[in-house]
C-alpha cells in the first residue's frame, strides 16, 4: 500500500493542505510534524503521512486524528515513520469497521502495549485480530483496547488473538454475551485471560501431578480444575477426597509452573494421607480458623517430609515471607507458616516464635490432628489481645502451593453468631463449589458447535436378529432363547470431534503408528527343514546323515532360514455404551467420549495393518431388547461413514454383557482367521433391569469360557478406576485388564492389542 | 502316601548312575537368600516327596536366588535353562551329533538332570513354545520318567531329580500363558518384593549399602511400584535396587545412580521418567 500511496501527490503536502483547513486538527498537526521532521528528517515523513491520510480518508474523526499524533510522538523513538504510517493504515482499515471511537481506543492502547510487541509481525498480529474482532463484534473493540494491557502479555500476542477468537466463538451472535466476554466479565474469558502468559496449567500437568500422587501416597485422589475467580489469587482446595487445582497459576510459566504445581499437588496428598480432619466449626473465628489451617499445614509436612525427605526440597523456595514485608497480619501469617517449616527460621515478632516453640513441644503427639486446632487457637488469641485486624474477605492462603485450608472444616454445626464472619471467609469458596457441581461449567470452550442436535441415540428399537441362551447361575440352567437382540442403526454422529481429539492425541497416535510399523514388517519366524537357508537345521542334518549311513534316501531339507510372519488375525471390538458411559471426566470428557477416542485409535491401526476386524457396540434394556449397533462389520471398510458412526453412539440402558459377548461370539466365528480375539471395552459391571448383576457376571464368565473352548480369546478392558470391578472373574485375572484412569484407556487398549497380536 | 525318595540321598548315588560329573553345577558357596515366608519349608516338603514346584512372581524379586539358595541347601547340582521362543524340545531333551565314528547320543540339560538326580530349574517357561513345555509333563507326574523317542529310551527319573520352574504372571502373559494341564502339575510359591525393612535389608547386604542408603531405595521402590498401573507396567524389582545401590555403594551420586539404574531401564516415556523422577527425589534429602 506504500506504493500505491508513493505514486499519488506527495502525501506529506496533501495532508498538510487538508489539515490546514480544519482548526481543531492545524495546530496539533503542526507541532507533531514538526517534532517528527526534527527526529526523522521531513523526507522520511512520507509512509507515515500515507497512514495519516488512510485515517483521515474513512473519516475516523478528530479524536481518532488526534489519538494518532499522540501515538506518533510516543512512539517515535520506538517506531520509524514508515512503521508509523503501517498503524494508520490498520488503525484506518479497524476505523471502517468500528468507527472512530473503537479507533481511538485501539491506537490509545496501541501506545499503551507497543513496548511489549516485538517487531512487525507481532505488531501486525494485534492489529490483525482487532481487524477480525471489529468485523464480527465492533462492539468488542473498545473493551478489548481497555483491557490490553492485561490480554497482550509479551512474547504471547498470539494468545490475544486466540483470545479475540475464542470470545467471538463463544459468544456466537449474542450481543450481550460478546459483551460479558470481551469486558472480562464472562468467566470463560476470565480462564483464557489467566492462561495468557501462564502454563503449562492443570490440564497440560493432570497426568503428571497424577503420578506423582500416586508414586509417593498410594492411589491419587479424584484432580479437578478449579475455574479462575477474580482478582484474588486461588489457592488448591481440598473438598472430601477431591482435590482441585487452580486451572492456571497466573503468571506462573515453565518449569516454575511443573514445581508450584508438583508442591501443591503433593500439600494436598500430604493432607489426605495424614488424616485430613474435619473439624466441627461451631464457633470457631476465621482467623482461628486460619491459624490451625497453618498449623495442621506445618503439621502434615512434618509428617510428609519424615517420610520423603526431599519433600523440603520441593516445598521450601515458596517460604520466603520475611520481617522486610510489612507488619501487616497476612505477612505475620506467612512467616508463621514458614517458622512451623524452617525450626531455624528466626522472626523479630514474638508470635512466630511463640508458634515455634509451642509446635516443637507438641512433636511427641504430631500424629494427631488435634494439637493444631489448640496451637491454632493459642495463637489466634494472641493475635486478637494485640488487637491486630484479621482480614477474614480478604484472606489468601501463603505461600502459593498450600491449599486454602477450608477442607479443613466441617460447617454443618456452624454456631449462628460465628457464622457471619466465617461466611466472609468461605464465600468465595462456596460460589466455586455451586458451580463447579457437575464439572467445570465453561473450563473449555466446547469443541462441538452450539446448536447442533445431539446425536439421535441409537434406541430406536430394530428388528430381532438373533436369540441366545442365558445361564441362569442361581437355578444352574441355560435357558434356551432366553436374550433378543435386536439390530439397531447407528446414528451418523458428527466426526469433528473425535477427529480434534485424534489430533490432541498426537503423541500416543505415533507411537501407536510405530508400533504398526513394525508390526506390518512382521517378525522374522524361523523356518526349519528347508530346501535352503541361511545355516544348518541340526536336527533334520543328523536326522540326514542317520539315513544315509543306514542306507535310506536322507531328506536334504536340511537348513533353516527365516520368514516374515503371516499375519492371520480377526478382531471385534464390543464396546459397551450403556448409561453408565455417560459419566464425566474431570476435563469434561464423557467416559464414552475416550471410549470412542480409544476405538478409532485401535480402528486406524488395524485399517492400516490390514487385519480384519469389526466393531460393535451394546446396551440392554431386559432381555428382550438387547441392542446392537455395528458400527463396522468384518466386511465393511473403516471409512469415514464408520467413524461417523462410531461418533454417534451415545450412551444409554444397561450392560447385558453376557448377551453382547455371545453376539460378538456369533459375528467372529464366522471369519476365516488363524487367530480370533473379541475385545471387550466396558466400564462397568454387567446389570440389567430384570436380572441381577450377580447373575450376569456369571452368565458373561460362561459366555467366556465358551467362546475360549471354540478357540476365540476374549480380553476385557474395564474402566475400573478403583480396581475391585468384576473384570477379572468374568474374563479371569490375566485376560482382564483394568484400567485405572480413563484418560490412559486410548494409549492402554492399542499397546494391549499389539502385545496380544504379537503371536 | 508314600514316601518315595529318601530324603538328601547321597552325591555317591548319582555319580555311579552316569559317566557325566556334575561338580560343575553344584554351588560351592552360600548364595544368600533372606527368607520372606515359609518358602523354605514349602520348598523342602515338596522336595522331600520330589514334587515339581512352580516360583511365581514378578521379574527381579528373588525367585533365581531362591533356587540356587535351595539347591545349596540341599546339596544338589542345579541345572538351569532359561528359557526362550526358539526353545525346542531336542534343546531340553538331547539330540544326535555326528562325529568321525558316527553318531552320538548328547544328552540335553533336562536328561542330565534327570539321568543323574540333579534339580533343573527351568527359568521364565512361558517365553518357551507350549509344544515344547509339554516334554516336561511325563516327569512331573507319577510316572517320573523322560521319554527320549529318538533314541527309544524311556529314561526313568533319578531319586534326587527335581523339576522347578519359574513363570512371571501379569496381563502380558495373556498370549504366553502357560497351559492348564501344565500348571495343574506343580506345587506354587509365590513370591514379590518383600516387605520394606526385609528388603532393606538384602539391599545392604548384597550391594554393600549402608543403612540409610538402603532405606532410601527401598523408599523409591516402593514409589515406583505405586506406579504400576499409573503408566508402568512393573515397579522398579530388589535386583534394580541392589544395582543402583552397587553404583551408589561404589562412589556414584545416588541421584545418577538411581537414574541410571531405575529410572532409564524401567520406562522409556520421557513423561513418566519425569514423574518417576519428581517422586524421586522427594525420598532423599
Amino acid at each position: 500500500m506504500s506504493g500505491a500511496v508513493a505514486l499519488a501527490p506527495p502525501a506529506l503536502a496533501r495532508l498538510t493542505r487538508l489539515m490546514g483547513g480544519r482548526e481543531n486538527l492545524a495546530a496539533s498537526f503542526a507541532d507533531t510534524c514538526r517534532r517528527l521532521a526534527a527526529r526523522h528528517g521531513e523526507a522520511a515523513l512520507e509512509p507515515w503521512a500515507g497512514g495519516a491520510l488512510a485515517l483521515v480518508e474513512v473519516n475516523a474523526g478528530a479524536g481518532a486524528l488526534l489519538a494518532f499524533w499522540r501515538a506518533s510522538l510516543e512512539l517515535s523513538g520506538r517506531l520509524s515513520p514508515a512503521a508509523l504510517g503501517e498503524t494508520g493504515h490498520a488503525a484506518a482499515a479497524l476505523c471502517r469497521e468500528a468507527g472512530g471511537r473503537a479507533t481511538l481506543a485501539a491506537l490509545d492502547a496501541f501506545v499503551e502495549i507497543a513496548p511489549r510487541l516485538a517487531g512487525p509481525a507481532e505488531r501486525t498480529l494485534f492489529w490483525r485480530a482487532l481487524l477480525a474482532l471489529a468485523q464480527a463484534a465492533p462492539d468488542g473493540v473498545a473493551l478489548v483496547a481497555a483491557q490490553a494491557r492485561r490480554l497482550v502479555r509479551p512474547g504471547h500476542v498470539a494468545a490475544f488473538e486466540g483470545f479475540v477468537a475464542a470470545g467471538l466463538k463463544a459468544a456466537g451472535r449474542d450481543r450481550a454475551r460478546q459483551r460479558a466476554f470481551f469486558a472480562l466479565e464472562d468467566p470463560l474469558a476470565l480462564g483464557l485471560l489467566a492462561r495468557i502468559g501462564a502454563g503449562p496449567g492443570f490440564a497440560e500437568l493432570e497426568t503428571d501431578l497424577c503420578r506423582v500422587l500416586a508414586a509417593l501416597w498410594g492411589t491419587p485422589p479424584p484432580l479437578q480444575p478449579l475455574p479462575p475467580g477474580g482478582e484474588a489469587p486461588r489457592r488448591v482446595n481440598i473438598a472430601g477426597p477431591v482435590v482441585r487445582l487452580p486451572e492456571v497459576f497466573p503468571g506462573v510459566a515453565g518449569e516454575a509452573a511443573r514445581a508450584l504445581y508438583r508442591a501443591a499437588a503433593l500439600h494436598a496428598g500430604a493432607h489426605l494421607h495424614f488424616g485430613n480432619p474435619r473439624f466441627p466449626i461451631g464457633k470457631f473465628k476465621p482467623v482461628q480458623m486460619a491459624l490451625a489451617g497453618i498449623v495442621e499445614d506445618a503439621r502434615v509436612e512434618t509428617l510428609a517430609m519424615a517420610r520423603y525427605p526431599g519433600l523440603r526440597r520441593l516445598w521450601a523456595p515458596y517460604h520466603v515471607a520475611s520481617s522486610a514485608d510489612g507488619p501487616t497480619v497476612a505477612s505475620l501469617l506467612a512467616r508463621l507458616a514458614r517458622g512451623l517449616f524452617d525450626p531455624a527460621y528466626r522472626d523479630p515478632d514474638a508470635l512466630v516464635g511463640k508458634g515455634q516453640e509451642l509446635f516443637a513441644a507438641a512433636r511427641g503427639r504430631i500424629d494427631d490432628p488435634a494439637l493444631s486446632l489448640a496451637i491454632g487457637t493459642r495463637l489466634a488469641n494472641d493475635i486478637g489481645q494485640r488487637r491486630l485486624r484479621f482480614d477474614a474477605r480478604g484472606h489468601v492462603v501463603e505461600p502459593a502451593y498450600r491449599d486454602d485450608g477450608l477442607g479443613l472444616w466441617d460447617f454443618s454445626d456452624i454456631a449462628p453468631e460465628a457464622a457471619d464472619e466465617v461466611e466472609l471467609m468461605v464465600e468465595a469458596a462456596r460460589l466455586e463449589r455451586r458451580e463447579g457441581g457437575d464439572g467445570p461449567p465453561d473450563a473449555a470452550p466446547s469443541p462441538e458447535p452450539a446448536g447442533r442436535a445431539r446425536p439421535r441415540p441409537a434406541g430406536e428399537t430394530g428388528a430381532v436378529i438373533a436369540t441366545y441362551p442365558e445361564w441362569d447361575a442361581a437355578a444352574g440352567i441355560e435357558r434356551p432363547d432366553w436374550t433378543s437382540i435386536r439390530a439397531v442403526m447407528p446414528a451418523a454422529g458428527d466426526t469433528g470431534g473425535l477427529r480434534h481429539a485424534l489430533e490432541r492425541a498426537g503423541p500416543v497416535r505415533a507411537r501407536i503408528a510405530r508400533l504398526v510399523k513394525a508390526a506390518r514388517v512382521g517378525r522374522a519366524a524361523r523356518l526349519k527343514r528347508q530346501a535352503e537357508g541361511h545355516d544348518l537345521d541340526l536336527d533334520a542334518a543328523i536326522e540326514a546323515a542317520i539315513a544315509r549311513r543306514a542306507g535310506e534316501v536322507p531328506d536334504l531339507r536340511v537348513f533353516r532360514s527365516t520368514a516374515l510372519s503371516q499375519r492371520d488375525l480377526a478382531v471385534l471390538v464390543l464396546i459397551d455404551m450403556s448409561q453408565s458411559t455417560r459419566a464425566r471426566l474431570a476435563d469434561g470428557a464423557g467416559v464414552l467420549d475416550v471410549e470412542k477416542l480409544a476405538v478409532a485409535m485401535l480402528a486406524e491401526a488395524l485399517a492400516a495393518l490390514g487385519d480384519a476386524f469389526a466393531l460393535i457396540a451394546f446396551a440392554s434394556s431386559g432381555r428382550g431388547d438387547v441392542r446392537v449397533c455395528e458400527v463396522k462389520g468384518f466386511d465393511a471398510p473403516y471409512d469415514t461413514a464408520a467413524a461417523a458412526c462410531l461418533a454417534g453412539l451415545s450412551s444409554g440402558l444397561s450392560t447385558r454383557l453376557g448377551a453382547g459377548l455371545r453376539h460378538a461370539g456369533a459375528q467372529i466365528a464366522r471369519v476365516r482367521a488363524f487367530r480370533k480375539l473379541i475385545l471387550v471395552l466396558t466400564d462397568g459391571e454387567p446389570s440389567d433391569i430384570d436380572a441381577s448383576g450377580e447373575d450376569l457376571v456369571q452368565d458373561a464368565r460362561r459366555v467366556v469360557l465358551q467362546l475360549r473352548s471354540q478357540g476365540i480369546d476374549t480380553f476385557g478392558v474395564t474402566l475400573d478406576p478403583a480396581g475391585v470391578g468384576s473384570g477379572p472373574a468374568i474374563f479371569g485375572k490375566a485376560n482382564s485388564m483394568p484400567v485405572r484412569r480413563v484418560e490412559e484407556l486410548p494409549a492402554r487398549l492399542s499397546e494391549l492389542y499389539f502385545r496380544l497380536a504379537r503371536r | 502316601m508314600p514316601t518315595a525318595f529318601p530324603a538328601g540321598s547321597s552325591p555317591a548315588g548319582s555319580s555311579s548312575a552316569g559317566a557325566l560329573d556334575l561338580s560343575a553345577y553344584r554351588l560351592a558357596a552360600e548364595p544368600y537368600y533372606r527368607p520372606v515366608g515359609d518358602e523354605i519349608a514349602v520348598f523342602e516338603a515338596a522336595w522331600r516327596h520330589r514334587l515339581p514346584v512352580m516360583l511365581k512372581g514378578p521379574t527381579g524379586c528373588g525367585k533365581t536366588r531362591f533356587v540356587e539358595h535351595m539347591a545349596w541347601r540341599l546339596g544338589r547340582p542345579l541345572i538351569t535353562v532359561a528359557a526362550h521362543e526358539d526353545m525346542t524340545a531336542a534343546d531340553l531333551a538331547g539330540r544326535f551329533l555326528l562325529t568321525p565314528e558316527g553318531t552320538v547320543w548328547h544328552d540335553g540339560p533336562l536328561t542330565q538332570a534327570v539321568r543323574h538326580g540333579a534339580i533343573c530349574y527351568l527359568d521364565e517357561i512361558v517365553e518357551a513354545r507350549q509344544d515344547t513345555t509339554v516334554v516336561i509333563h511325563p516327569l512331573t507326574d507319577a510316572r517320573r520318567m523322560l521319554p527320549l523317542e529318538k533314541r527309544n529310551e524311556l529314561v526313568a527319573a533319578h531319586a534326587d531329580f527335581h523339576l522347578v520352574i519359574s513363570y512371571n504372571p501379569g496381563y502380558q502373559s495373556a498370549v504366553k500363558d502357560l497351559k492348564e494341564s501344565t500348571k495343574q502339575r506343580f506345587i506354587a510359591i509365590d513370591f514379590d518384593y518383600p516387605a520394606p525393612a526385609l528388603e532393606a535389608e538384602i539391599v545392604m547386604r548384597e550391594a554393600g549399602a549402608d543403612a540409610a542408603l538402603a532405606r532410601t531405595l527401598v523408599a523409591i521402590a516402593a514409589c515406583s511400584r505405586n506406579l504400576r498401573g499409573h503408566g508402568l507396567d512393573e515397579g522398579a524389582s530388589t535386583r534394580m535396587l541392589i544395582h543402583a545401590g552397587r553404583l551408589a555403594a561404589g562412589g556414584v551420586s545416588l541421584e545418577a545412580a538411581v537414574q541410571a539404574g531405575i529410572v532409564l531401564p524401567i520406562t522409556d516415556d520421557a513423561d513418566m521418567r519425569r514423574a518417576l523422577s519428581a517422586a524421586i527425589s522427594a525420598c532423599f534429602a
